[in-house]
């Protein structure tokens, strides 16, 4: 879905002589006649295929004893066993917790970042500064999260990483810190980071629907008196708020995924993971690793539905302002 | 609204059908996999024993590797003189299969796609047993006698405890010994022990003022370093009571009477946390000893960045920081020192490192491999004398020729002159020791080393010699201990398991040393209540049947 797509479909709407052109064609002509842009959304919708919806037979090994050696057919069928050993587990209410509230902050910090970012951008006159800006800021989004993470450990290192050599060098700790080592640090470490990394990219998304703003409506505005603030909150703002909202719902479905590989590199101390230990992380160590295979499909299906439940209330909300998704 | 959901949706409909009109054909190779490992298994009957051996060198004969480690990779096979011979001469190629990282998951992998190597190199652990549960290993049984390198070298005790539930041996084991060896213990910093005076350090107490000397003088060298994964802090333990080897920890349980009991409740454990923990408070030890990676604590021993090093393997680091630092200056370097402990321990009876009879780790192989007997032999040869020598010391010729009434091999003079590449090759071939012979190699080494003039010694056999092999634990009786993953004790132990290793950082942070008493007790709570006991239980069993095995 690109962001284009988005701006247009829900800001403007549909040419009425379009409308009615296409309803006298049947729908097997209009295919044919946009054959070459059918075919090219074809290997994706292969790709959904193949890789998410083939496999979704295998939610159903969360009730059952999986076997490696068995097979899916062969594997005795045990009900829910595995949800409620996951519910009595004593790292059920600690993983929830750290999931929900990792997520929450990064719905409340990492989610907005990006849309600041593009207002500010906006706000750049000079053209090569901003694209400059753009570029820098989005690079990071490429890194994978082991060198992101890598980079993070190095500073933060308490065996001359950077950051401790700056604070001491300003004298505002005597001794170097162990940074990722410090429970209380492990948050505020993870979401600078991933504002870090994504500020740039997810940018992008808000200054092309900032992009596709009618530049009448600055004109007018600016006739009337409106200073450049006041043009962003009355104008850029409520133009791209569709785009927000959308992405804010999916944001809202995805709040069971606080994220994997970010805590996984960062959580190397394990006096963190009374802060790090998510769903994610917990369903690859208990059960991934340890060959408990329909105890980690258990408990990653716990997750999908409560991410369903979750983006359908969020949609039901955002209906009301006719922004909703569906 | 309706009307147009109606049409928008049409057109992904079709091209989800087009695209399953367009799959359905390669529906058939989708399906589960689980299903072919069964038919391997009828595929390859069961072994029988010929009477004829295996030749070498008749035939090629590839055999694939898999390294059940994260860490796993190998140089390629024939890429050096003593492998390149074996290819040569025997025929034989091994064909590495890499973990990427992630030998969890691999071997999940190869075993769901019902495609395993002829040969797994493993722990020996409760994954074997799964294997052999799901007959998926080939016993070595009918082998032992026609090919008689390995019960002759490993002696019919070590495979005995070996042996599975069923009586058989699925194991071949890897360094295996009749004799102490292991290198726990603690190495100094010649130069900064030189500078501050020599001083004893025979207990506790003179370490910790050792540690504190260090710290005043050199505020930027690490005082104690502990080494990977903190194993010093497992060596210090052993200081705390008279044989009380680090094994206690590493088992999660520790010997009372006839039981196995909590870890977090043994005193001695407390105690020594509770050392540590001062030792972390006042600065004296590495501030990342708990998440440094192994390049870290390399570049650090390397550099001479540490007073006193300490790990499971302490002479590893130690010789090759040992040869960095004397070549910048022939007065620094390191040296070991006879293990301290608390006042009034015997020395003889302080054990900071343990050892079993089995060794490292094993080698089985699987019902896929198309002739066990000749993957058997191979392993066999390799841990003989004739085939250890040229994986150990490259092969005949180059540098050495014939050998003494021992086996040890005679040197040539190119081993001296030509040091630089005899390193490499020998720091390669460790790459292939799969089937290493403790109770050959040790005492050839030895020998070896007193055909060498005395400043060509090794550091690593010096220390061997006078120190860790007189002071490691023999723990044989521990071993194997662990239930099986699945089980519903291996799903406690996992449990346990991470409350111990959060508890251990916890612990060492911890404020003060009633901080550390309170971080243990709550572990030792959190533990018993998903399944400690059971845990012990099980653990205590199999120690008793292994010291009835051992006779003991």
């Amino acid at each position: 879905m690109s962001p284009t797509d988005l701006s247009t479909s829900k800001g403007s709407a549909p040419d009425p002589g379009l409308q009615i052109k296409a309803s006298k064609q049947s729908g097997w002509q209009r295919f044919i006649k946009q054959i070459d842009i059918q075919l090219m959304v074809l290997p994706a919708l292969c790709f959904v295929f193949v890789f998410s919806y083939i496999p979704m037979y295998g939610v159903l090994t969360a009730f059952q004893d999986y076997s490696l050696f068995k097979g899916f057919f062969a594997s005795d069928w045990v009900g829910f066993k595995h949800f409620a050993a996951f519910f009595k587990s004593p790292d059920f209410e600690r993983v929830l917790r750290n999931t929900l509230v990792i997520s929450f902050l990064k719905l409340l910090i990492s989610f907005p970042a990006p849309i600041l970012l593009a207002l500010m951008l906006n706000e750049v006159g000079n053209k090569y500064f901003k694209s400059l800006v753009q570029t820098l800021s989005y690079l990071p989004h490429f890194l994978s999260w082991v060198i992101v993470s890598g980079f993070v450990i190095s500073m933060l290192s308490v065996d001359n990483g950077s950051i401790n050599i700056i604070l001491e060098k300003l004298n505002l700790i005597e001794e170097p810190l162990n940074f990722l080592s410090m429970p209380e640090y492990f948050w505020s470490i993870l979401i600078t980071t991933n504002v870090w990394k994504e500020i740039g990219f997810a940018s992008i998304v808000y200054l092309a629907a900032i992009a596709g703003i009618d530049p009448h409506l600055y004109e007018a505005a600016a006739m009337d008196g409106a200073s450049r603030f006041k043009q962003i909150f009355l104008i850029t703002l409520p133009c791209i708020m569709p785009v927000v909202i959308i992405f804010m719902i999916l944001a809202i479905g995805n709040i069971m995924n606080a994220g994997f590989e970010d805590i996984l590199l960062l959580s190397k101390d394990k006096i963190v993971w009374s802060v790090s230990d998510v769903i994610d992380t917990y369903v690859l160590r208990v059960g991934i690793e340890n060959h408990r295979y329909s105890y980690a499909a258990a408990v990653g299906l716990f997750k999908s539905v409560v991410s369903i439940i979750l983006l359908t209330l969020a949609n039901a909300i955002a209906r009301r302002s006719g922004n909703s998704l569906w | 609204m309706k009307n147009r959901w109606g049409k928008s949706l049409l057109l992904p409909l079709i091209a989800v059908f087009a695209a399953m009109s367009l799959l359905a054909g390669c529906g058939g190779g989708g399906t589960p996999a689980a299903t072919t490992p069964e038919k391997k298994g009828s595929e390859t009957t069961a072994p029988e024993a010929s009477t004829a051996k295996y030749e070498f060198g008749k035939e090629p004969l590839e055999i694939e590797l898999y390294g059940h480690y994260d860490w796993f990779s190998m140089p390629a096979w024939g890429g050096d003189p003593a492998t390149k011979w074996i290819q040569d001469n025997m025929k034989v190629t091994i064909k590495p299969i890499l973990s990427g990282g992630k030998a969890n998951q691999k071997l999940n992998t190869l075993i769901a796609g019902g495609t395993l190597p002829d040969v797994i190199w493993m722990q020996r652990d409760g994954e074997v047993e799964r294997l052999r549960q799901n007959g998926l290993l080939v016993p070595f049984d009918d082998y032992l006698d026609k090919y008689p390198n390995l019960k002759e070298w490993a002696g019919e005790d070590t495979l005995n405890m070996l042996r599975s539930p069923d009586g058989k041996l699925y194991q071949f084991p890897n360094w295996y010994t009749k004799e102490p060896n292991g290198n726990g213990g603690y190495m100094l910093n010649i130069k900064m022990y030189k500078e501050l005076g020599e001083p004893k350090i025979e207990t506790l107490d003179d370490f910790y003022n050792y540690l504190k000397l260090v710290k005043a003088k050199y505020p930027n060298v690490i005082p104690f370093e502990p080494g990977l994964e903190a194993q010093g802090f497992d060596t210090l333990y052993s200081a705390f009571k008279e044989s009380n080897p680090p094994t206690h920890i590493s088992m999660r349980a520790v010997p009372n009477g006839d039981k196995l009991t909590s870890l977090f409740l043994d005193p001695t454990y407390r105690e020594s946390m509770q050392f540590i923990n001062k030792l972390y408070r006042e600065g004296l030890v590495a501030k990342d000893a708990l998440t440094q990676t192994e390049d870290q604590v390399k570049e650090k021993v390397m550099n001479g960045r540490v007073a006193v090093y300490s790990s499971a393997d302490t002479t590893k680091f130690g010789s090759m920081g040992h040869a960095a630092l004397t070549k910048k200056d022939p007065n620094d370097g390191y040296f070991m020192i006879w293990p301290f402990a608390k006042a009034g321990i015997p020395k003889d009876k302080i054990n900071p490192g343990h050892y079993n009879s089995l060794g490292w780790n094993v080698s089985v192989i699987t019902t896929s491999a198309e002739n066990p007997e000749a993957v058997f032999a191979f392993w066999d040869y390799m841990t003989g004398p004739e085939g250890f020598r040229v994986l150990f010391w490259g092969p005949e010729g180059l540098y050495w020729e014939g050998v003494d009434a021992d086996g040890v091999p005679k040197l040539k003079d190119d081993y001296f002159t030509k040091e630089k590449e005899r390193q490499d090759l020998m720091d390669k071939l460790v790459n292939f020791q799969w089937a290493g012979n403790t109770g050959y190699i040790d005492p050839a080494k030895s020998k070896f080393e007193l055909q060498l003039p005395p400043e060509k010694r090794t550091w690593e056999t010096r220390w061997q010699s006078e120190i860790t092999w007189k002071t490691q634990y023999n723990a044989t009786e521990f071993q194997n201990l662990d239930p099986s993953k699945e089980s519903d004790e291996g799903i406690a132990r996992q449990a346990v398991e991470d409350i111990y290793l959060e508890a251990r950082s916890q612990a060492l942070y911890a404020k003060s040393e009633e901080d550390v008493l309170k971080v243990l007790d709550k572990a030792h709570a959190d533990a018993d209540a998903v399944g400690y006991s059971t845990v012990l239980e099980y653990k205590t069993k199999m120690w008793l049947e292994n010291k009835q095995k051992l006779g003991k």
